[in-house]
């Protein structure tokens, strides 16, 4: 091979009884955009850490440029031309887009930090990259896509030759996404090399140049993007081929509603309507689904029907009002894992319990041999690769503690299942196996509220499909609709 | 996990480095000070364990450790306490007021002053809760800000309706021979106050393992919106483990009323920096329930031993104010830098 600009050579790191990395070689060639693939809990977040200085290997070497080099910390790798992007941003809100990005290694102009330069350098960034990002406002008021620019920049300021980005797309919404790969086909243009960790496929195939496949802390494959395609690929992360999607079924049952929302409107702290009007109901045995631009009302409506918000009129469940706090009847995959799916500081088991508690044991007592027998059971039955039940949850791979959520709301008993972005994180086997939870529970007679960002998720799964946009629920589409015509409506755009 | 493996782990592990650390740097004040550390420190164990000092020690453990449970029970749902201070001396007035006011039959004498003395230091310490979740001013301000007009409030009870008549000093009467606390044993200075607060913790640390309650104060303390989420109360979670905090606090101050000498003495409650002692001492155990009573036991022999190092060495017993102030400032440097290398994506 020609240029390389970073080589990984029989790296191997362990956890514990967990070989998260087991011998891995890894060549980055110049101005290359290299995806690495593969099942939850393959170690790829692993390996990415490590070349960022996160983790030490436990054999292994790095080289930079041919050179073997050793990285203690990422302040070593920065200093090495390497540059990460964290999945949670570490951004300073109440700093400006320039100041965000100068952190760390300021222009100082008589002992302070010289904003004009600051502003000056960003500009320069933004103009040779095709970043754009206004370099004065404030990081607070940010979209989840610009937010990710800036953490771009702010590796690109220091001098980045490789940038690591570990699943970038999961936050973004589709046209977020798609603005992220011209971006990142700009910069691999100047001679960066990419790093991109993604469970998307037809991401990999988009902006990938080549593949690295990676299955139980090994490489199983390595390919050329134009000479392979999305089944080949699939075989080598998972050992098989996905089954194609059930067809549609033609008529959904039609019953009295269980989740009804009536005429709900709602104003936020400044008296902004967040919802206007919305009326939607969900049957039995059906998934709706809920298409919008991030920001579009979601967050409250979904609020609103998990009974988070507190007692809204016009929320019905099952004939009667929903109940303030967290209604129990409704199960809810939420979209903000570290922030309220999960505590990340408390087992496995503890996570896995919370909501059910109270059938558990009582206020005076909570065996932690039934806590600990229901978690194993639902660690099994749900294929969640864990060392223990015990062990802190943000030790988990980010799909299996994904799938650890899906299985404590997925077995609640309850009405409605409210979902937003179920399958975020999880690799292609498992969204198999989520989708056919779904289906199946659907099919038993729950009635499923369907968030996600993914229209082809969407058109898979929902019966129908509601289209928010600024608070309202503006076309109603059938599952099978036209991607096309959906995205149109997400705009706004009325016929 | 191999042998070497865990025994570096337990040497590197926070409180260790701290106590280490905060004796180094302790020994290197005496050196600089001129004080021979080879006299000062036996004198402290001496102080602390040795010719009967056991006792004292044993004494001043028991509202130590109460007082830690009054920090540490908030601070599992997320809440500090550093209040600690006005709901005991609240705690130990209420105690002392019930005790010489109200006739009681013996045994109610002992148990009824408890009981009120550990209700009034929880209501001081519920009145933070709303502070925290209405106002969203965290507790760790409105607990502060209660204490001193608490503190106040109690010295000024003692001083005047509940003074000992035509002595001037700010102090109640005795206590009636039916509210003083049995002592254990032949000891005159250790009461069932020890195997009282012993029984205490472990009924806490069952709580906190072993039941739903604990479990949602856990869960509060971790990630408040998950627990939110999950269907817990957590403004509720929070009022009460305050309240239970404070409770812990109350009941010392009663101890400490009930025993001898028997009486509330204005600022003795407060004056040992009990509160203080323990707030280091669950920091010292990271928070982890089983090691907080072998912190408090420690911090508590420090406390009591320089006393002795005081008469016996001339080194000044604030030394190990020192002490303790080092071990909080190690143990916040270490989770600091613990916390900004552990991130995982
Ligand atoms: N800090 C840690 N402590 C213990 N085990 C860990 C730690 N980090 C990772 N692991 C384990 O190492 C394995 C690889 O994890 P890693 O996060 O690298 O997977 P991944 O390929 O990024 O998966 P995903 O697609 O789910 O994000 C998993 O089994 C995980 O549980
Ligand atoms: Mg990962």
């Amino acid at each position: 091979m020609t240029d390389l600009a970073a080589e990984l050579i029989g790296v191997s790191k362990r956890f514990g009884p967990v070989l998260a990395n087991d011998g891995i070689d890894l060549a980055v060639a110049r101005g290359e955009v290299h995806a690495v693939v593969g099942e939850n809990g393959a170690g790829k977040s692993t390996l990415m850490s490590i070349l960022y200085g996160l983790h030490r290997p436990d054999a292994g070497e790095i080289r930079r440029d041919g050179q073997r080099i050793t990285l203690r910390s990422p302040a070593d790798a920065i200093r090495h031309g390497l540059g990460m992007v964290h999945q949670r941003f570490r951004l300073f809100p109440d700093l400006t887009v320039a100041e965000n990005i100068v952190i760390g290694a300021e222009p100082v102009r008589r002992g302070h930090l010289d904003r004009a330069a600051a502003h000056r350098a960003v500009a320069a960034l933004s103009e040779k990259y095709g970043l754009r990002a206004d370099p004065s406002a404030l990081v607070r008021g940010l979209p989840v896509g610009v937010r990710q620019r800036v953490e771009i920049l702010r590796a690109l300021y220091r001098d980045a030759e490789i940038l690591i980005l570990d699943e970038p797309t999961a936050v973004l919404t589709p046209g977020e996404t798609d603005r992220l790969f011209e971006v990142l086909r700009t910069v691999a243009a100047t001679g960066v090399s990419i790093l991109l960790v993604t469970h998307k496929l037809s991401e990999v195939m988009a902006v990938g140049d080549r593949v690295t496949v990676l299955r139980q802390g090994r490489v199983t494959g390595r390919f050329t993007t134009r000479e392979t395609n999305a089944n080949e690929l699939v075989n080598a992360m998972i050992g098989r081929s996905l089954t194609p999607p059930a067809p549609k079924r033609a008529q959904p049952p039609q019953e009295n509603p269980v989740l009804e929302v009536r005429d709900l409107t709602i104003h936020d702290a400044d008296g902004v309507a967040r919802l206007s009007e919305v009326s939607l109901s969900v049957h039995p045995g059906e998934i709706v689904g809920l298409a919008g631009v991030a920001g579009s009302g979601q967050r409250e409506l979904i609020d609103s029907v998990t009974g988070l918000r507190g007692a809204v009129p016009g929320v019905f469940l099952a004939g009667t009002p929903v109940l303030s706090g967290r209604d129990p009847r409704v199960a809810y995959v939420p979209e903000d894992r570290h922030g309220r799916a999960t505590a990340p500081g408390m087992s496995v088991a503890e996570n896995i319990l919370m909501g059910a508690q109270r059938e558990l044991g009582s206020r005076w007592s909570l065996p932690r041999a039934a806590v600990k027998k229901r978690a194993k059971d639902l660690v099994e039955r749900f294929s969640i690769s864990a060392a223990s039940v015990d062990i802190p949850i943000s030790a988990l791979s980010g799909g299996n503690a994904q799938k650890a959520v899906l299985a404590r709301e997925l077995t609640r008993p309850s009405h409605v299942v409210v979902a937003e972005e179920p399958t975020q994180g999880v690799d292609v086997g498992v969204r198999e196996r989520v989708h056919a939870l779904l289906l199946a529970a659907r099919d038993e007679g729950a009635a499923i509220l369907l968030q996600s960002s993914e229209l082809s998720e969407l058109r898979e799964l929902a019966d129908r499909i509601l289209v928010l946009y600024e608070g309202r629920v503006v076309a109603e589409f059938q599952g099978d609709a036209h991607e096309t015509d959906i995205g149109r409506a997400m705009t706004g755009a009325t016929e | 996990m191999t042998a070497p493996a865990l025994a570096r782990r337990v040497v590197a592990s926070a409180p260790v480095v701290a106590v280490v650390g905060a004796l180094a740097l302790t020994t290197l004040v005496m050196l600089v000070v001129g004080v021979d550390p080879t006299l000062a420190y036996p004198a402290l164990v001496r102080g602390a364990i040795f010719d009967g000092n056991l006792e004292y020690t044993i004494a001043a453990f028991v509202p130590t450790l109460g007082m830690a449970l009054a920090f540490a029970l908030p601070l599992r749902a997320g809440e500090f306490n550093l209040g600690g201070d006005g709901q005991l001396a609240i705690g130990g007035v209420t105690a002392a007021a019930l005790a010489l006011l109200v006739p009681l039959p013996p045994v109610v004498a002992v148990v009824l002053p408890l009981v009120a003395g550990a209700l009034a230091g929880g209501l001081v310490a519920a009145i933070a809760a709303p502070f925290s979740t209405r106002l969203r001013i965290p507790a760790i301000v409105s607990t502060l800000l209660i204490s001193a007009p608490a503190v106040s409030l109690a010295s000024y009870l003692v001083r005047f309706p509940l003074a000992e008549p035509n002595t001037g000093i700010a102090q109640t009467p005795t206590l009636p021979d039916a509210s003083h606390l049995p002592f254990m044993g032949g000891s005159g200075y250790v009461t069932i106050g020890l195997p009282l607060i012993v029984v205490l913790t472990g009924l806490w640390l069952h709580i906190d393992g072993r039941t739903v309650t604990g479990y949602e104060i856990r869960a509060t303390g971790q990630n408040r919106e998950f627990a939110r989420y999950g269907g817990v109360k957590v403004d509720r979670v929070a009022a009460l483990a305050l309240a239970g905090g404070g409770a812990f606090a109350g009941l010392a101050g009663a101890l400490i009323v009930l025993g001898p000498p028997y009486r509330f003495v204005d600022g003795a409650l407060t004056a040992p920096g009990y509160t203080f002692t323990a707030v280091a001492a669950v920091l010292l155990a990271s928070a982890r329930p089983l090691a907080i009573p072998v912190a408090v036991a420690l911090l508590t022999v420090l406390q009591v031993g320089g006393l002795g190092m005081e008469r016996e060495a001339g080194v000044p017993s604030q030394l190990t104010q020192i002490v303790q102030g080092l071990i909080i400032v190690i143990v916040a440097v270490l989770a600091t830098v613990r916390a900004r290398r552990g991130v995982r994506g």
